[in-house]
């Protein structure tokens, strides 16, 4: 199979799947108690009205015709032209476009999970090769624990923890939101602060926003980083025992070269297929992790709205994090295919 | 001829010399020439040389220095927005909370707590709470400067005050306050869940009429001693018509206009509101320029700016690292009180107006039988609930009407706290003892939407299951379930709060029959069979009406006395406990009132 082919194949292959986790969504949502309709009336409703609001809200039609209508929406190509997102619905409680709910929260989960992908991937391939190149030694066994202990960490306790020391005790760094509360946030154009404020060339919101997001990208980072350091140390030990390290070595090589760029450029492969695997964990930590540095994303979005019994919201919230996950999946693997071509035979 | 030929060869060696000295010299005038020109062109080409490397190095230190121009205007505007910034906190709150305006900041639909805290900081009223009212009852002058109301108490005369603007510079007058009510009450069947609705606007106000351009009079459709109550509540804000059209709901979070200043003619204006994915991120208030008692220094703050944290531990930290100035809503019992050991920060206290109470499903078995009622309300032990729960931070509740207020009794303390002697003799009396206990499910709220419910409910069972006649077994459903569960009627017994609309007995005493709470004893039969409490309902509303109907504050002590005499007999809704205020600063910061109306007046905060 050609690189063009896997491609192809791979991209319809993400469409069942994303249906599968919309069906699941939709009927699960359904099934749990909790009706949107009456939380929107407390004292004084009449059944006429709540009837008119059900019928406003689109619940007075049959499941399987509610549904074909999401289905509906989510491809129309005219709406998505005009609004720059699919068609997700309206928010069953605040009435606004799920889409641009979701497309306003999204930025700041991104920045949350570019900027901890990025301290996990650091600190997790750094140790992992440490701890590869220190085998079985006292340093190797520590690095060992540091990556059990942060894969087994609560996010949440590790964020206290964190917000304890540098933000009550050292008052280095805020405990939370995205930016230091007395400034101003920068103006949105791309929705991430940290590039908002460059792009608009103030350096002092730049380093307010950096700060603010130093703690929540950390915590998530070295929990993640985890899983790094044990898959990298794995990977760089089978990689150091082989033929073509030993000849290197043996060319006069210079013991960093053969490290990093031939041992761990081998031995890379598999951890770029657990990036890709880790992102979804991500994102879940995301959730956790913006609840408790109250960083407005939308893990904060879902869980706001799963107690409002917000359908659409939780349903296109739902998608896009699935569209996301697949997505960086997809590119993963075509990178895989393309720097491993025996992946496409 | 040889001596020709010598003088010709003589002649032409002479012509020769001169000739070669003439072109000697012209050639050496030329090479000269040539040389110096040479020169010339040599220095020519070293000056463009050094010209060009002149010019070379002139863009080099230029460049350098534009770099460093820029890289020091960088530094100056990073420093200039640092100390802007530092500037800014001194003429600015910071407040953080975990609230978030639920859908609006139109007074025809408002009608969350945060909502409305937003509104009193941007809007007027014609009478506003005295700060620091120990009853809630000491009405003082807002946009209106003073009333009269005549015997009856169904019509109300307010004179307004005259020279006030809105923010945008609309003058004040008496047209305004009748286009918002007129405008509030119209808008009632399209908002059945609006503030308006909810405080009975159309069932209370039958006209308003304006009398001059400075003087307003409400005709009331009954008798209404507690108007003034309502008058200052934030449904009774007034609107200003260009930016409130009459039948339509303005600036609702959907609204674009919402982060746009909304002109009221309160001490702030909403300079600011961003809202993500639903919930507020930041709300920015700045002074009105054009309110009404700046002369008297209000608001004493250029700056209130919201913050929005996503829990009450999160809060808690923000205040302790110095994030904000004040944590307001909702800090948890358990830190508060940690945090009156923390030299950092202050902790005020104040009345509570929240109160929780216990609701009876009495359609059916076993609540159907007062006599279970009663006996269940005695084994409950509120105060076990208080000091173990919240510490102390609330207090045991014996009447729907919290203490301080007018018409507060003790009256179910007639049943006492874990009084297992009565509940057993009346269980027993309806066939339930030890061997055949009463089993029944409580039902809580387990999301959140009422503090520590999951800790409440466990000590409430306790307590019941210490009669030895009874078996309780807890459920719990997040908000929206519990909602449905409720309207659904399924729940035998369950915990429910309530949080005043305006400060008066008249908006808790209803609590023992209101319909929305679905007890069913309200009903006159209930499965086709005549409901024995139903006389007793009767009794309630009648005694309740004719407390709305006077201003003897004897009389009405006596009737909501009644009421609650009524009330511990029948035992549909039992009252459990209230709660106190709290609010967290980082000194130094002054002018904060926690009094029964539960209202934060941000514009007497002060640092």
């Amino acid at each position: 199979m050609g690189l063009r082919s896997y491609i192809i194949t791979r991209i319809l292959l993400t469409i069942p799947t994303l249906l599968l986790l919309l069906s699941m969504v939709f009927l699960i949502m359904r099934v749990l108690p909790g009706d949107p309709v009456a939380l929107h009336f407390e004292k004084k409703a009449t059944p006429e009205q709540m009837e008119s609001m059900r019928r406003a809200l689109g619940l007075d039609t049959p499941l399987w015709t509610q549904y074909i209508e999401y289905l509906g929406g989510l491809v129309d190509i005219g709406y998505i032209l005009e609004h720059g997102y699919p068609n997700l619905g309206k928010s069953m409680q605040t009435f606004e476009e799920v889409g641009g709910q979701i497309f306003s929260a999204f930025p700041a989960t991104l920045e949350l999970a570019f900027y901890s992908m990025i301290i996990a991937s650091v600190i997790g391939i750094l140790l992992g090769v440490i701890s590869s190149k220190s085998y079985n030694s006292i340093l190797d066994h520590l690095i060992r624990g540091v990556g059990t202990v942060t894969y087994a960490v609560p996010i949440f306790f590790l964020g206290i923890v964190f917000q304890l020391i540098f933000g009550v005790y050292l008052r280095w760094l805020p405990t939370g939101l995205r930016i230091n509360p007395a400034v101003d946030p920068p103006a949105t154009i791309t929705g991430l602060y940290t590039i908002d404020s460059l792009l608009q060339g103030n350096l002092f919101k730049f380093f307010e926003s950096l700060k603010a997001l130093l703690l929540p990208s950390l915590t998530l980072g070295i929990i993640l980083s985890g899983i790094f350091i044990r898959m990298t140390r794995t990977n760089m030990l089978e990689t150091l025992r082989l033929d073509f390290v030993t000849a290197a070595k043996a060319r006069g090589l210079k013991e960093s070269t053969v490290t990093y760029g031939y041992a761990l450029r081998n031995a890379f492969l598999p951890i770029l297929t657990m990036m890709g695997l880790q992102f979804a964990i991500l994102l879940g930590g995301a959730i956790l992790t913006e609840t408790t540095f109250s960083w407005p994303g939308l893990g904060r979005y879902i869980v706001d709205r799963i107690n409002f019994r917000d359908y659409t919201a939780i349903q296109g919230a739902v998608v896009v994090f699935g569209l996301f996950v697949t997505l960086v999946s997809l590119v993963v693997d075509i990178l895989y295919a393309y720097l491993d071509p025996r992946i496409r035979l | 001829m040889m001596e020709k030929i010598e003088l010709s060869i003589v002649v032409l060696v002479l012509i020769g010399i001169i000739v070669s000295s003439g072109t000697m010299y012209y050639m050496t005038t030329v090479v000269d020439n040539l040389s110096t020109l040479t020169d010339d062109v040599s220095t020519l080409t070293e000056s463009v040389t050094n010209l060009t490397s002149t010019i070379s190095d002139l863009a080099l230190i230029m460049s350098e220095g534009f770099q460093e121009y820029a890289e020091a205007i960088a530094a100056l505007t990073a420093r200039l927005a640092a100390i802007e910034a530092g500037l800014a906190t001194k003429e600015t709150l910071i407040v953080g909370t975990t609230d978030s305006v639920e859908k609006t900041l139109d007074p025809a639909q408002a009608y969350d707590y945060f909502g409305w805290c937003i509104l009193q900081q941007i809007g007027g009223t014609l009478v506003s709470v005295e700060p620091g009212s120990p009853k809630g009852s000491d009405f003082i002058p807002d946009l209106a400067v003073n009333w009269s109301s005549n015997d009856d108490l169904d019509i109300w005369d307010f004179n307004l005050r005259e020279g006030v603007t809105f923010s945008d510079g609309t003058e004040f007058n008496a047209t305004h306050v009748k286009y918002s009510f007129d405008r509030a009450i119209a808008l009632i069947p399209s908002i059945p869940e609006g503030a308006p609705a909810g405080l009975g606007y159309d069932a209370i106000i039958d006209r308003t009429e304006v009398l001059d351009t400075y003087k307003v009079r409400f005709h009331l459709k009954m008798s209404f001693s507690p108007f003034l109550g309502i008058l200052a509540s934030r449904s009774s804000t007034i609107v200003n018509p260009q930016y409130a059209p009459i039948a339509q709901i303005n600036h609702t979070t959907a609204d674009p206009r919402a982060s746009t200043p909304v002109a009221f003619a309160g001490p702030y204006v909403l300079s600011k509101w961003n809202r993500v994915a639903g919930r507020d991120v930041e709300i920015k208030l700045d002074a009105n320029p054009n309110y009404w008692d700046l002369a008297s220094g209000y608001p004493r703050m250029a700056h209130v700016i919201f913050r929005f944290y996503s829990d009450a531990a999160t809060l808690r930290l923000a205040i302790e690292a110095g994030d904000i100035d004040m944590a307001y809503r909702h800090t948890s019992p358990t830190d508060v009180l940690d945090l009156e050991d923390n030299p950092n920060v202050k902790v005020w206290w104040g009345t509570g107006a929240a109160i929780q109470y216990f609701c009876f499903q009495t359609k059916r078995a076993p609540f159907n039988d007062t006599r279970v009622r009663v006996a269940v309300t005695a084994a409950l032990n509120r105060t076990a609930v208080c000091d173990t729960v919240f510490l102390g931070l609330s207090d045991p509740l014996y009447s729907i009407i919290p203490p301080g207020m007018l018409g507060h009794t003790e009256a179910f303390q007639k049943l006492g706290d874990a009084n297992y002697t009565l509940t057993t003799s009346l269980l027993a009396a309806a066939g339930y003892d030890a061997t055949n206990k009463l089993v029944f499910d409580l039902w809580y709220e387990s999301s959140g939407h009422y503090p520590m419910s999951a800790e409440q409910a466990l000590m409430y069972k306790e307590a019941l299951e210490g009669s030895g006649v009874i078996t309780v077994t807890l459920k719990s459903a997040d908000w929206a379930g519990y909602k449905q569960n409720r309207d659904s009627e399924i729940m035998d017994a369950y915990i429910y709060g309530w949080y005043p609309d305006y400060v008066d007995p008249d908006n808790y005493a209803f609590l023992y029959w209101a319909k929305w709470i679905h007890t069913n004893y309200y009903n006159e039969t209930i499965n086709g069979l005549p409901n024995p409490s139903y006389p007793a309902y009767l009794q309630q509303v009648a005694l309740y009406d004719e407390a709305r109907a006077t201003t003897n504050i004897t009389l009405r002590e006596e009737l909501y006395a009644q009421i609650d005499e009524i009330a511990v007999e029948q035992c549909s809704v039992v009252p459990l406990w209230v709660g106190s205020g709290w609010a967290v600063t980082t000194p130094p910061i002054y002018g904060v009132f926690l009094d029964i109306t539960q209202d934060m007046r941000y514009w007497l905060i002060y640092k």
